[in-house]
């Protein structure tokens, strides 16, 4: 039971375009694995696939052992590229709608980090920023206790400050049992928090190895061997 | 699950529906209480004319906003950004279907009965209100003596007909979003396109229903009574199949086809 996500030959295509092409991939519990990979790489394609939100032509995916439903899709914290909350809810109510659908949601978790990064839980959605929507939005996914994390670019519209803070969150929320997938193209930002990363081009996985391993046998950090592996 | 979905969409259109009913409810009060004073004399006598339109306006709002509202709120709930929140929720896709139609559905009812009961409340004010109470009467008393025996069939299936034909049309309004969410970049025309599709092959399918039905039972048109015995059951029927075949087709193009941008 320690694989949480597993990928068979799991092929999606859009009218004509393969954005993913027969993948294999396995990721085990208790890590932070970075997605990397260009834009149009497939990143999005594969955790929409996770959280059922697309449906594979071809292959399987398994989150622990089960098929995207709504029992995976308890154990799954997912925040999407796009700002999602409905915009005439108060801070508060996302928090009493999260504490409503997910058994997992800590709500005295959500109102301190909301308390550490200032923010006011009365405000309403339409009245933020749209970087302050994305901080609140990291906040409720990363006030659950999910199995898998899946995190799409969650640092891309934030300051560099907050941006800290976030990852140390994502560091210290998570549990041993708990895996972290992130896919960013801000890799020299997130380098040092992740434990491996997955190397994804044109609806293929390159590479998938421990940060560890490739800094020992590269001998280089992984922005540059992203930098090399991805020139365009 | 549905419970609590069923809550949220409550919160979610309540707030916008309340307020209106608030006004229609003001407003029928003060045209209760203008239709009994006479002191609007010359230059005053214009202000029941502006409450009477007031409240005109007042009554379509209800219809206008509790329709547009179940499409707005099924459109964006479901197909723009916050789809991504609503569709990795741990739900079903048909609880998601279910919980919009039945708050849709409850709306409705709202709003058909909040419109009479304000009706009766402003109409009771006025002296010719017994008159027009006795003649609905007479209307109803002259239509059940002529169904006889089919009479109370006749009133069932008029109400059974007019809940289904509510939940029938938001179902069309659902699968036509459903189809529409299809075309990127144009979700909202392909929606429209697909309604007035759905509608042309729908008209073409009662018409050629109708001519069917009229070959088989032509002559038996002549009596009221093949209202409640034939017209009735057939256009339920219909309802009640074109219903489940729209609430099927979303449940599948949302779980096998979703397409959010």
């Amino acid at each position: 039971m320690n694989t949480i996500l597993e990928c068979k030959s799991l092929t999606k295509k859009f009218s004509g375009l393969t954005a993913l092409d027969n993948v294999n991939l396995t990721l085990e519990r208790g890590r932070i694995i970075g997605l990397l990979g260009p834009n149009g790489s497939g990143k999005t394609t594969l955790i929409k696939l996770i959280n059922g939100l697309l449906v594979p032509n071809g292959g399987e995916l398994l989150i622990g052992g089960k098929s995207p439903s709504p029992e995976t899709k308890a154990v799954v914290s997912y925040l999407p590229e796009k700002t999602y909350l409905p915009e005439w809810m108060r801070v508060s109510d996302t928090i009493s709608f999260f504490k409503d659908f997910y058994k997992d949601f800590d709500e005295q978790r959500a109102y301190d980090m909301l308390q550490r990064l200032q923010l006011d839980p009365s405000k309403r959605l339409k009245s933020l920023s749209k970087g302050t929507k994305e901080k609140v939005q990291l906040i409720l996914v990363m006030s659950r206790q999910a199995d898998l994390y899946c995190l799409d670019e969650p640092i891309g519209g934030v300051d560099p400050a907050a941006r800290d803070y976030i990852l140390n969150t994502i560091i210290s929320n998570y549990n041993e049992n708990a895996t972290v997938l992130i896919s960013t193209h801000l890799i020299s930002d997130i380098e040092k928090v992740l434990d491996e990363v997955v190397f994804i081009k044109n609806g293929h996985v390159t590479l998938h190895e421990s940060v560890d391993d490739i800094r020992s046998k590269e001998g280089k950090s992984i922005d540059s061997l992203f930098r090399e592996v991805f020139k365009c | 699950m549905l419970g609590k979905l069923l809550k949220h969409e409550l919160k979610a259109t309540g707030r916008l529906l309340l307020p209106l009913f608030l006004i229609l409810a003001v407003l029928t009060v003060m045209n209760r209480i203008v239709s009994y004073l006479d002191i609007f004399k010359g230059v005053l006598s214009v202000i029941p004319g502006l409450i009477i339109f007031a409240y005109t306006i007042s009554i379509i709002a209800v219809f206008v906003v509790t329709s547009v509202l179940i499409i707005y709120r099924f459109y964006k709930n479901l197909m723009t950004d916050e789809g991504y929140l609503m569709f990795t929720l741990p739900a079903k896709t048909r609880e998601l279907i279910d919980s919009k139609l039945i708050i849709s559905f409850l709306w409705s009812l709202v709003s058909i009965a909040a419109v009479i009961l304000s009706l009766i409340v402003v109409f009771s004010g006025y002296s010719y209100y017994p008159d027009m109470k006795h003649a609905l009467a007479m209307l109803f008393r002259e239509l059940a003596s002529s169904l006889g025996n089919y009479a109370t069939l006749f009133y069932v299936e008029l109400i059974v007909m007019t809940l289904l034909s509510i939940i029938n049309s938001t179902l069309m309004i659902y699968v036509s979003i459903a189809i529409g969410q299809l075309i990127n970049g144009h979700k909202i025309i392909g929606s429209i396109g697909a309604y007035i599709g759905l509608s042309t092959v729908l008209q073409v399918l009662s018409v050629a229903l109708m001519a069917i039905a009229n070959l088989a039972f032509g002559n038996t048109f002549q009596d009221i009574t093949s209202v409640p015995r034939i017209i009735f059951p057939f256009s339920l029927a219909f309802q009640l199949v074109t219903s489940i075949a729209f609430y099927l087709g979303t449940d599948f193009l949302f779980k096998r086809k979703l397409n959010l941008e």
